[in-house]
């Protein structure tokens, strides 16, 4: 539509950082779950401690069951997927109904997946809704305004998540680069103070992560 | 036909993926649930969809006189053809909305008009809905989708297409636009109707609002802009209720409107679709005398019939009504959505004698109506059809013209012993074909 409220602005941004919470959290877990299979039984408590959040679990089934479909727990990729979609539906209008229906149904893919005794074959559904839904936004959404708000909420969340996760330097820096050439494309509501400050955190190279807690400090302050 | 039904599993899930639902609050809470789909549809031959259509333009336009003429010059009450009490002592009569002249001279841009069609084929109305009647989307969607699902079955029956709706919205919306943009306005996402908001919006073009985006400066209706920009407001499809629009002029703690809307609608700077204070002519009382209104302002004889309705005001109706309640169903004017609605012949001895005395104590709240043996429509449980009670809910646009949308939400009761149809209590829909030959 081109005409964005500040309210609808702030859900194209959460709409993008919820989407890609549950991409890389998923994608993540797939790695965890793989190790928990024979290899160690407590790696949940490291991805926990990584990305913030509660170690509430008794033990690695009850992580696979509570973190990946737990309507219960804040914390679970199916939370996080229900609020990626609250934050669509009232984009209807900006995003098109062939764009929302792909987190409809990636939310119907975790759901189907928590009664699979086949998590994992199921979850790559999931991954595939969100790959189905970033294109159809690319293809589908006319508003350039909105699709940069909702990319840069999408780079905000990776860069921190890669952050948290402990990915290459190569990556990260990949990550910030993106976020840094799409942020002039919106046009409202960016603090490049704290882009900058990040900035000069990410060009130390590799010792980037003796400021580890500065640079997310930075990065949740940018929007 | 077969091969729709064939596929309504897949239509079903279609529907499910495009998040067509309806919300309920039960004990306090929000619960968002599908809208069940049947796919067979009810079929209006093309002669039946053209006399529908005369007869809901002429209760329509009928309807908009009356509105025009009770919040100005009341000739209908001077005349004697309504009684006053039917206007004043309306909850739906808004004091706040004497004088004003709506852009356009049109009160009820969006009517939903509810029918039911008799066993020997009579259309009867069951009631007029001019406030925010709801429910077009939904057979507008589930047409698009039946016709993925199954373009054979569209290629053997000539439907004329009901995908126009949302361009049938926006013209009635440029028509009175006073300057500006044209937006839909929600209460928000935790509203029964949200679906139908949302997508109205997509289809129509117009600007999905909530009250928070609106404010009022200089007399005009702005919407916010996070930019900073303020975009000027010409028409405004609100679906708030009255009694929230504007705590300035209604409800004073109302957090869902837009505080001095109504002084700008006052000065024709603004047009609200539909016109606040409809709510005088589709009560339920009301609805008694539409045909009186047609006779009087149109000075023509009513195409389509009202259900036989009797008013516990009348003294005569009311000795009627005493006699005999045991086979009439009884309404309480001030409620909606199915509600309020007792058949006689549901209640105990005793249950019948306190509906009795309360109907004698507040004859104005009720009316009472023929219970319509109203013909059966299909319904698919499991692979078996199998009968159950219908409304059709018609929908008539008014702008530049009055123009009936061919379709319309057919509503069932699933329970084969109800003749509520309402979502809110558990009903399914059907898409509506009107015959193009």
């Amino acid at each position: 539509m081109g005409i964005i409220s500040l309210e609808k602005a702030d859900h194209l941004y959460w709409l993008g950082r919820y989407t890609e919470r549950v991409f890389t959290t998923l994608d993540t877990f797939f790695k965890y779950y793989d190790t928990m299979i024979d290899m160690d039984d407590l790696a949940y408590e490291k991805y926990c401690a990584c990305i913030s959040i509660p170690n509430i679990y008794k033990d690695k089934d009850d992580f696979i069951n509570s973190y990946a479909f737990s309507a219960e727990n804040p914390d679970s990729i199916y939370s996080n997927m229900t609020r990626a979609l609250d934050n669509a539906i009232v984009l209807r209008d900006e995003l098109g109904s062939a764009t929302l229906s792909y987190l409809q149904m990636a939310l119907e893919r975790i759901e189907k997946a928590s009664t699979s005794r086949t998590i994992l074959y199921h979850m790559q559904t999931v991954l595939d809704m969100l790959y189905a839904f970033w294109g159809c936004l690319d293809d589908k959404v006319v508003d350039e305004e909105s699709r940069n708000i909702i990319k840069v909420g999408k780079y905000v969340e990776r860069l921190d998540l890669y952050m948290r996760l402990d990915y290459s330097y190569k990556a990260i820096e990949k990550e910030y680069t993106k976020l840094l050439k799409r942020m002039p494309r919106v046009h409202r509501g960016l603090n490049m103070i704290q882009m900058d400050r990040l900035g000069e955190i990410v060009s130390m190279g590799d010792a980037w992560t003796e400021k580890r807690s500065d640079a997310l400090d930075a990065l949740g302050k940018v929007f | 036909m077969n091969e729709l039904i064939n596929h309504t599993e897949g239509i079903n899930r279609l529907l499910a993926r495009y998040g067509v639902k309806f919300g309920i609050y039960k004990n306090g809470e929000f619960h968002e649930q599908l809208f069940p789909f049947d796919p067979i549809p009810r079929v209006i031959p093309k002669d039946e969809g053209e006399f529908l259509e005369k007869g809901l333009i002429q209760r329509v336009d009928a309807l908009n006189r009356f509105l025009a003429d009770i919040y100005g010059e009341k000739k209908i009450v001077a005349d004697g053809v309504i009684p006053e009490d039917f206007i004043f002592s309306s909850k739906g009569y808004l004091p706040q909305c004497e004088g004003i002249v709506p852009p356009g001279g049109i009160y009820s841009h969006i009517s939903g008009i509810d029918l039911v069609q008799a066993k020997d084929r009579t259309w009867y109305i069951l009631e007029d809905n001019l406030r925010i009647p709801s429910g077009a989307s939904y057979p507008m969607i589930a047409r698009e989708l039946t016709r993925q699902a199954s373009p054979e079955t569209f290629k053997q029956n000539k439907v004329v297409d009901n995908r126009n709706y949302a361009d049938l919205l926006r013209e009635t919306m440029e028509y009175v636009n006073t300057g500006g943009i044209n937006v839909i306005l929600t209460p928000g996402r935790y509203n029964a109707a949200f679906f139908e908001h949302s997508y109205l919006a997509e289809r129509s073009g117009a600007i999905l609002a909530m009250p928070q985006d609106l404010f009022v400066e200089d007399n005009h209706v702005y919407y916010s802009e996070y930019q900073g920009k303020k975009l000027q407001v010409g028409t405004i499809y609100r679906r708030i209720s009255d009694e929230y629009l504007d705590p300035m002029c209604f409800e004073a703690d109302s957090l869902i409107g837009v505080p001095g809307i109504m002084d700008v609608y006052r000065s024709g700077n603004v047009a609200l679709v539909n016109a606040p204070g409809n709510g005088v002519a589709d009560d339920k009382g009301i609805y008694y005398f539409v045909p009186h209104m047609i006779k009087y302002y149109l000075k023509e004889e009513p195409i389509l019939k009202n259900a036989p309705t009797y008013l516990a005001f009348y003294e005569e109706d009311r000795k009627f009504i005493l006699e005999n309640i045991d086979h009439l169903v009884v309404k309480d004017v001030s409620e909606a959505g199915g509600y309020g609605v007792i058949f006689g012949s549901d209640l105990s001895p005793e249950k019948l004698e306190e509906l009795k005395q309360t109907v004698i104590r507040e004859p104005r709240r009720f009316i009472a109506q023929e219970v319509i043996d109203f013909i059966d429509l299909d319904i698919m449980e499991g692979d078996v059809p199998v009968p159950r009670k219908a409304d059709l809910r018609a929908f008539v646009l008014s702008g530049k013209d009055t123009r009936v949308w061919a379709s319309g939400l057919t509503r069932f009761s699933r329970n084969p012993d109800s003749f509520v149809v309402n979502s809110s209590q558990g009903g399914g829909f059907k898409d509506t074909w009107v015959l193009s030959r």
